[in-house]
Order: C-alpha cells, then sequence, then structure tokens
C-alpha cells in the first residue's frame, strides 16, 4: 500500500533504517512501554509537566472563586488570552489530524511512524482547546446548556450561531479523534500485550487490547473502517477549524468580519500543528533512541508541509492588508494601521518573522536535515501562531468602530497563569501517552518494512 | 481440552499466501490466517468476495445522522421554541448544516468503530488461539494459519504433511 513513493526516496534517507526488522521494531517499541522503570528524562519532564499541571488547576480554582474578572478581559476587550490560546490549541490539535488523516489518504509512507505522535499530540491538545472557552463562560458550571438536549425548561442553546456550531464541532471532533485513535492503536496494544512478562501488565493491555488477534476479518473490518475514518477525519477537521474562524468572521467588528477567516485559519492549523509534531518528533526519537525507525526522512517530509503551510498563511497575510487598505472602509483601515504599528505592533511584526520570514529557510534541504534549526524553526512558528492569535483577537476589539471606546488590553498573571497551566496540561498527557501507549504504530511501520525489504 | 486446530507457524507474507490459496484450493473453508499486519492478497484467499457490510453501515449511518443532526434543530428552532432572531425564517435551514454535518460525521464514525468491533467480533478477551505457543509471535514476525477441527475435512496426520511442505517452521496442535 506504500509503494507509490518508494521509488522516490532519496538514496541517503530511506524511511525506515535498513537494521529495523520485524521483530526489531515491535520490540523497541514494545519495550518502551514496558519497561518497569521509566527513564530519568521521562520522570524530569513529567514532574516540570505535572508543576505546570498544577498552576492550572489554582487559576482554575481561583477562577472559579472570583469569576473571569481576575483575568485582564475588561469591556471593549471581552476575549482576551483564553479565547485566542482557544484558536491556538485547537489549531495545533487540528495539525494533529492533518497529519494523520490527510496523508493516510495520500499514502505518504512517512505517515505510518508519526501518526501516533500527531494523534496523541491532539488528544492532549483538544483537552486544553476544550477547556479554554468553557472557563471563559461567566458561569462555567452551566456549559452543559449548549448541548441540545431537550431541557425540562424549554431553554434550547441558539443553533443559529457560530458559537454552538463551535461547541459542536470540537465535541465532535474530540470524541471523533479518540474513536480514530483507539481504531489504529488496536493492533499495536495486542503487540505490547504478547509482549508483556509482567501478568498485571498482561491483563491490563489485554483488557486494552480487546482481544485482538490480527485474523484475516479483523485486518479486513479494521482497514475498511480506518480507510474511510481517514476520509472522514480530513474534511472533518477542516470543518473544525473553519467553524473557529466563523466565530470571528461572524463578528462585525472591524479585522474579524472577513470571508477568508475559514481558510486562513486552516493555513495555521497545517503550519502550526506540524512545527509541533516536529519538535515531538524530534525528542521522542532522541528520547526512546527511535532513530531508525523516526529518521531524517520524516523530518524532511514534515519540515516540507511545515514550509507549505507557511506560504499558505503569507498569502493569507496578503488578503488580510489588502482587504482593510483597499476596500475603502475606514473603520477597517484605522484598525489595521493600528494593528500594524500601535500598541500590537511588536507582536504583529515578530510573528510575521517568526512565520513567514524564517520558514522560507526551508526551502534549503540543509536546513531540513539539521534538526536543531528544525527544531528553532518549529518553536518559533508555535510560539509566532500564538502571537498571532493574540494579535487579532485583541487588537480588533481595541479598535471598534466608536473611537471613544476604544481600550487596551493588559493580561494578568492569571492570564499567563491559563497559558502556562493548559501547556503544563498538554504536557502532562503527552508524557502518559509516551509513556503507556506505543508511541509508533508498528502495524503501520511493518508494511513499510516489508515494502523496503523487498525493493 | 478440545481440539481446536493446527497450528503452522511462517516467517513470510509470501509464505503464509501460498499456504492459505494452497489450503482453499485443496477445499478446507474452516481456517484462518493471524498477521502481524494485514498481508495483501491474504483476504482475498480467506474471505474471498466483496466485504460490503461496513461500508453500507457507515453509509446508512451518515444519512441517519445528517437527519438526526438537522432534526434535532428543526424541532428546537421551529417546532419547540420558535425564536424570532433578526426577523429571519425559523427554519433557517443554511445555519443548521454545520450541525447536522457535525452530527452525520460523528455517527458515520462511531458506527463504523463499533461495527468494526463487532464483525470482528470484539471484544473478545479469551480464544483459543491464543493457547498456541508460538501464537505470540502473530503479532511480531511471524504468520501463523490455523486449520480448525471443526473443517470436515480436519485430517491431523495429513495436514502435518501438507503444513511442512509448505514450508511451516513450526507445527503444534492446539486444545482449548
Amino acid at each position: 500500500m506504500v509503494s507509490t513513493l518508494a521509488g522516490q526516496l532519496p538514496a541517503e534517507a530511506p524511511v525506515v533504517g535498513p537494521q529495523v526488522t520485524l521483530g526489531s521494531l515491535s520490540d523497541d517499541v514494545s519495550s518502551r512501554v514496558l519497561m518497569e522503570r521509566a527513564p530519568r528524562w521521562w520522570w524530569v519532564g513529567f514532574a516540570f509537566s505535572f508543576a505546570l499541571f498544577i498552576v492550572l488547576v489554582v487559576q482554575t480554582v481561583w477562577l472559579f472563586v472570583n469569576g473571569i474578572g481576575i483575568w485582564g478581559v475588561r469591556i471593549p476587550v471581552a476575549w482576551g488570552f483564553a479565547i485566542a490560546e482557544y484558536v491556538w490549541w485547537i489549531a495545533l490539535a487540528s495539525g494533529g489530524t492533518i497529519v494523520s488523516a490527510l496523508f493516510f489518504l495520500t499514502r505518504s509512507p512517512w505517515r505510518s511512524a508519526t501518526n501516533r505522535i500527531a494523534e496523541s499530540m491532539l488528544l492532549s491538545a483538544a483537552p486544553c482547546a476544550g477547556l479554554l472557552p468553557i472557563l471563559h463562560l461567566g458561569r462555567p458550571g452551566l456549559f452543559y446548556w449548549l448541548f441540545p438536549y431537550s431541557s425540562v425548561m424549554g431553554v434550547w442553546p441558539q443553533v443559529r450561531s457560530p458559537l454552538w456550531w463551535d461547541f459542536i464541532c470540537l465535541l465532535c471532533y474530540i470524541l471523533m479523534s479518540l474513536m480514530y485513535y483507539y481504531a489504529g492503536i488496536l493492533p499495536d496494544l495486542a503487540t505490547v500485550r504478547d509482549r508483556a512478562q509482567s501478568r498485571s501488565k498482561q491483563i491490563a493491555y489485554g483488557i486494552l487490547s480487546l482481544g485482538w488477534r490480527g485474523s484475516v476479518r479483523e485486518w479486513q473490518n479494521q482497514r475498511i473502517v480506518y480507510a474511510t475514518m481517514s476520509a472522514i477525519m480530513a474534511p472533518m477537521v477542516i470543518s473544525v477549524h473553519s467553524v473557529v474562524g466563523l466565530d470571528f468572521a461572524a463578528g462585525l467588528t472591524p479585522g474579524w468580519h472577513d470571508t477568508q477567516f475559514p481558510p486562513y485559519f486552516f493555513f495555521g492549523a497545517v503550519i502550526s500543528g506540524t512545527a509541533v509534531i516536529i519538535m515531538l518528533t524530534i525528542l521522542v526519537r532522541w528520547g526512546y533512541s527511535l532513530q531508525s525507525v523516526l529518521t531524517e526522512y520524516h523530518l524532511n517530509a514534515m519540515a516540507k508541509v511545515m514550509l507549505v503551510g507557511s506560504v499558505l498563511l503569507t498569502y493569507a497575510y496578503v488578503w488580510e492588508a489588502f482587504g482593510p487598505l483597499y476596500g475603502g472602509k475606514v473603520a477597517d483601515k484605522a484598525e489595521f494601521l493600528e494593528r500594524i504599528f500601535g500598541f500590537t505592533a511588536p507582536a504583529f511584526w515578530s510573528e510575521k518573522v517568526l512565520t513567514v520570514v524564517v520558514p522560507q529557510l526551508l526551502w534549503f534541504p540543509a536546513v531540513r536535515r539539521s534538526q536543531l534549526l528544525l527544531f528553532l524553526i518549529s518553536g518559533g512558528i508555535i510560539i509566532g501562531m500564538w502571537q498571532e492569535r493574540f494579535v487579532f483577537t485583541t487588537a480588533s476589539l481595541e479598535h471598534n468602530y466608536m473611537p471613544s471606546s476604544w481600550g487596551q488590553f493588559y493580561p494578568t498573571v492569571w492570564d499567563w497563569a491559563a497559558l502556562v497551566g493548559t501547556i503544563g496540561l498538554f504536557l502532562t498527557m503527552f508524557f502518559l501517552f509516551l509513556r503507556f501507549a506505543p508511541i509508533v504504530a508498528m502495524a503501520e511501520v511493518r508494511e513499510v518494512v516489508e515494502e523496503e525489504r523487498a525493493g | 481440552m478440545n481440539l481446536f486446530g493446527l497450528v503452522g507457524v511462517f516467517d513470510s507474507a509470501e509464505a503464509v499466501r501460498r499456504a492459505a490459496a494452497r489450503l482453499r484450493a485443496a477445499g478446507f473453508r474452516a481456517f484462518d490466517a493471524y498477521t502481524p499486519y494485514p498481508v495483501e492478497g491474504l483476504d482475498d484467499i480467506v474471505h474471498p468476495g466483496a466485504q460490503l457490510f461496513l461500508p453500507l453501515l457507515m453509509f446508512a449511518a451518515a444519512i441517519v445522522g445528517a437527519a438526526w443532526g438537522f432534526w434535532i434543530q428543526y424541532w428546537d428552532e421551529v417546532l419547540n421554541y420558535p425564536l424570532n432572531v433578526g426577523g429571519r425564517p425559523f427554519n433557517s435551514w443554511p445555519a443548521f448544516i454545520v450541525g447536522a454535518f457535525e452530527f452525520m460525521l460523528l455517527v458515520t464514525v462511531t458506527a463504523g468503530f463499533v461495527g468494526m468491533l463487532a464483525r470482528s467480533g470484539l471484544p473478545k478477551l479469551y480464544h483459543p488461539i491464543f493457547e498456541a505457543s508460538g501464537f505470540h509471535n502473530a503479532s511480531r514476525d511471524r504468520f501463523v494459519i490455523c486449520i480448525e477441527a471443526t473443517d470436515p475435512r480436519y485430517d491431523g496426520q495429513s495436514l502435518r504433511v501438507l503444513l511442512r511442505e509448505l514450508g511451516a517452521e513450526q507445527i503444534e496442535e492446539v486444545r482449548a
């Protein structure tokens, strides 16, 4: 199934190393899950992440006690960090689905080894995205009113609102991603079960793998459903992030009310999602010594996807400037000029450097081969995309139609705590995935191995 | 301990495909192969014919999901709690499309996931094949074929000869 690209592989960078066999692959990946003691770096990383997660817990408790006034959101800026970061997180998660589902459909061989990292990343990022808008509700305890259930009060959500679409999208997205992840990991859990030595692990992974045997019928059904799921997840994730764009586009605020927002947001998801997967892949391959399975080939391919994302995003940026400057609406133009020359100018311009200028280095093969540079460029993109979300969320609200009601957004310490805390939640979950679930889709890489062996 | 079947362990996808084809040609029907990854062509030998159930199930689920998603919104906005928003029609269906679309996808994926497990007989934490000593490698780098004793042509002696001929590196009777 992965033969299409085999002829085009650069000779010096095979998809998986020549020393990888079916046996060594299964043993290597399973042993990372089954080892008695986690390596020291895991404990250090997990402790650090968990400490950040505690910040989120404290922040949330303080928020529940005092309300969202602890954040810097004040009229006219009613949407601050929480919403900007919601968009940021959901973009990172969406990038995971793009790498996993879209490139399954294109039968890209590099997708096989990285898709589990991508999906673990998205399942860690999606809860962060889901949490922030709920915390941002004035009364978080009533968030369940968004469910379209037949409440005895006869109170229904307003289903004509993009904000409700967004809730439904995110809910469906998380549930579907879980099923997609599980349908893919089932054979790998069986591999771990068969390698496990201790009774408790045999039982635990035996239950998790649901008794998977790898029979012909099981593979047949799994492949049919997995391929169909991929074909569904790819448009699904585009719809999710487009609807996030509509949250803003349907607002009449200058700078938001723009038809290009859905694709523009999606481009942001492509670049930032790939960036975080590249960073995690580099860390995982060193931490777990999986250099022969997660090779330069994978990083090279993802770097190209990131470059495409950067070019697409640049295109959206051009239109973002062209619209207000050419359109002739005074408020749009004033808002745009304030955004690029006013209070948010440093964030605006440094973001353009990080996501548009610096990624152009990826045109050079030498840069795509250097893991240090890739890591730095990816980190810059993720920071840049955060700035971008922050700038367009607040700058527009700061400069609405009425100059007399212009105002400034200043984040408080609790805003920063929410940012740091969600990063903690993300990392904590990712470290748990790393420890307890096979981080490489063995069943799929086996096909790549056999393909390469056959030549 | 009832006899479950005779297991042959092979070391390559080629060998297991050849063995399955040979068994099929010899008239065996109650046999199955256990492989570490889906071996191309093996499904056409062991379970020939088009596999339409799951695709059709998911398609039907898509229609049901879309209709359900739309109905929830229609019921809410038109029948149960009509709310005049800016003079728009109660049945402002373009605005309901997003919700209907997401419900459609959710129901489709759920049907596929549940259908996949149900059609494969999962979850089933115990299966007699787990008793075979070579089975744990079927999830690593070995390819296992099991001819079940329920097959009317099952004959332990001649099957052993056949499996050895086909290149099985390990042959074992499974009792469970």
